[in-house]
């Protein structure tokens, strides 16, 4: 049994060999037997890798895991092979946020047809100003966000009306 | 007998630094007197001060801008001095002269040199009356070809700035006379934007600049001295994140002459307060007045460290009337400091900010080591304020171990629930530059696809996809699920 985790942006399949007397998992054609596991009131896990002992921190932030090991950050996500098709279709419809702000200006009106890469809205976060454009030719269906309104990271703030209508 | 004129100080601020001032009051007998918006109500630096008022506003940082609303909570609790901190309403004039208007103490200069150092233009003219090298500048005038003439004249490449500029709102590097009207244009228009002041001026850019700064202290009558220089030139976005004392190579002779230069503009300027003024250091040895910040600065614990001296209390001591209570021969600089700021930001993607909520905090403590901050597990990070979280403050017998220890005590660091820069410091800190020494504000822009995040060895890679497997819901109902003698093992004790 196989599960793809992507680490930091980057797929790697992990495969449970055996879960009894030991877990014994293939990572990249290499397997590990892990023991041992725990944790720590502190919020602190502790298993051993063939092994060798390993500490690291956990959260769970939605559906995704950030980990500190050793020294270092990771973000872990548990790839659901339903999602991946989903998210090839849609993508290209929506302009979302990449970081939380506030509008400052608004350069496209609903209805008017826009060029990929066309500044469709300046927004503003914690002093950095930015454009956001069109990923798409197309025509803007909705803008979710106003001037002076706020969103949050990954918001939807605009919408081009849909790909499979774009030939009509 | 308190020596202080005053027993209560407001702290017209938030965060880390208004624990930092808090803690100093406390050491010094004050009370204090926090205030907050709503949405931070029970925030650290309430919880740490005496009293807490809640501001009004639209927005927070509205709330923390609304100087009738903070003059008037000063009052209503009986504080009988202002602490600004940086930020928010520490550099505004119309803050001091409200506060004094009210028979409050205002930690600071006077309004009138605020106003003085707070337009470039009139600063520079100050500087360069002292005796101070300031860049050589154009400012327009109307009429667009005598501008680029008079650009001509001083020479490609120039740096376009406002004239009430800061945090590089309105800057714009020019290389050649064709750019110059429209980058003026765009200039003009943000500077209105943000300043309400379209006044802009273009002076020569240094390439590969470093970023030098004094910290000095003047008693407001003429006398001033110096705590020597800090090096900020590690910037993202013309905002540092790694700023350290004493700054690394620098030739004493030159340093001397950095130093001496502060100490004579802040004694013109009959200086009152601890203030910074900055720099920028060309390769070839010449340096150039930026501007004066007439307030504590965000690094201003590196100079502590080095100087053993606590500077809040300084400035208290001199908005108290008690003057300088040092001379320059007595303060001394032993070891070196580094401070790095742990923002809400993604390294690897421009330094976006980030938001989110803070879930997990564990920081190192040592005796060397200083975890600026006011954060808490729950703590909410949005976008109503400024990405920096915290400062870690590392001090070391040499530089090289300051940069050994921070790294070190970086690795420890765990702030989980909201993206963080913390292993990008890491990463800039051990780049084989930063140990050199070789800095220039270009630092983050030239090393960037060697500050990336590299690929862990396959050890450290399966190690993090194995704590992560487990965490996942999916990977352990599968094993609880599975038929005997599969079943029902719960967490692999063996």
């Amino acid at each position: 049994m196989g599960f793809s985790i992507t680490l930091d942006g980057a797929a790697h399949e992990v495969e449970i060999l055996e879960l009894r007397p030991r877990l014994k998992l293939r990572i990249d054609g290499r397997a590990y037997t892990v023991t041992g596991e725990q944790q720590e009131e502190d919020g602190r896990h502790r298993l051993e890798i063939d092994g060798r002992p390993v500490s690291f921190a956990r959260v769970h932030v939605g559906a995704r895991q950030a980990l500190r090991i050793d020294g270092r950050t990771f973000e872990a996500v548990l790839v659901d092979p339903r999602d991946e098709a989903d998210a090839a279709a849609a993508g290209h419809d929506h302009v979302r946020a990449p970081m939380p702000g506030a509008v400052i200006q608004v350069h496209k009106r609903v209805g008017e047809p826009v060029s990929r890469g066309e500044t469709l809205l300046t927004i503003e976060s914690m002093k950095l100003q930015m454009a956001l454009a069109a990923p798409r030719d197309g025509v803007l269906a909705e803008l979710k966000r106003g001037v002076g309104e706020t969103f949050d990271k990954d918001e939807i703030v605009a919408e081009l009306e849909p790909l499979d209508r774009a030939g009509d | 007998m308190s020596r202080f004129p005053f027993r209560k100080v407001l702290i017209a601020n938030r965060g880390e630094i208004a624990c930092r001032v808090e803690r100093t009051l406390r050491d010094l007998g004050l009370a204090s007197v926090a205030v907050h918006h709503a949405v931070e109500a029970g925030a650290p630096h309430v919880r740490g001060a005496d009293e807490a008022v809640e501001l009004r506003g639209a927005t927070p940082v509205a709330a923390h801008l609304d100087i009738e609303q903070i003059v008037a909570a000063a009052l209503r609790t009986g504080a009988e001095a202002i602490h600004p901190g940086y930020g928010f309403l520490s550099e505004n004039a119309r803050f001091a002269a409200a506060a004094n208007d009210a028979g409050l103490v205002f930690v600071g200069p006077e309004a009138e040199t605020i106003r003085l150092m707070g337009d470039k233009i009139s600063a520079r003219e100050f500087a360069r009356a002292q005796g101070v090298p300031v860049a050589p500048s154009v400012t327009p005038t109307g009429d667009p070809e005598a501008f680029r003439r008079d650009a001509e004249a001083i020479g490609f490449p120039l740096l376009i700035k406002a004239a009430a500029g800061g945090g590089g709102k309105g800057m714009s590097i020019v290389r050649s006379p064709a750019e110059l009207g429209e980058a003026a244009r765009i200039a003009i228009g943000e500077a209105e934007r943000y300043f309400h002041d379209g006044r802009i001026y273009a002076e020569t850019y240094v390439e590969r600049p470093r970023h030098i700064e004094v910290q000095v202290a003047g008693d407001g009558k003429g006398r001033a001295i110096h705590l020597h220089e800090r090096e900020c030139s590690v910037q993202r976005r013309f905002q540092k994140i790694i700023e350290e004392t004493p700054a690394a190579n620098l030739p004493p002779a030159l340093r001397e002459e950095i130093c001496d230069s502060a100490v004579r503009l802040a004694a013109a300027a009959r200086y009152r307060n601890l203030g910074t003024v900055e720099f920028i250091l060309a390769p070839d040895g010449r340096f150039f007045f930026l501007e004066m910040n007439t307030r504590l600065q965000v690094e201003h614990p590196v100079t502590e460290m080095v100087t053993g001296l606590d500077l809040v209390q300084l400035q208290l001591e001199i908005a108290a009337g008690l003057g300088l209570t040092l001379r320059q021969g007595d303060v001394r600089v032993a070891g070196h400091a580094i401070e790095c700021r742990v923002c809400a930001e993604n390294a690897d993607n421009g330094f976006l900010p980030e938001t989110g909520v803070v879930r997990l905090l564990e920081a190192p403590s040592r005796p060397w080591l200083r975890f600026e901050n006011a954060l808490e597990v729950g703590l909410k990070v949005t976008a109503d304020f400024d990405p920096m979280l915290a400062k870690l403050v590392t001090y070391g017998h040499s530089r090289d171990e300051a940069i050994d220890r921070s790294i070190a005590a970086l690795r420890e660091l765990t702030l989980l629930g909201v993206r963080t820069n913390i292993d990008y410091l890491g990463r800039a800190l051990d780049h084989p530059a930063f140990r050199a020494g070789d800095l220039h504000t270009g630092f983050v822009a030239e090393h960037a696809a060697a500050l990336a995040p590299r690929t862990p060895a396959p050890g450290a890679l399966h190690a993090a996809l194995i704590a992560a497997a487990l965490g996942f819901r999916e990977f352990r109902a599968l094993a609880n699920d599975a038929p005997e003698p599969y079943a029902s093992i719960g967490p692999w004790r063996n």
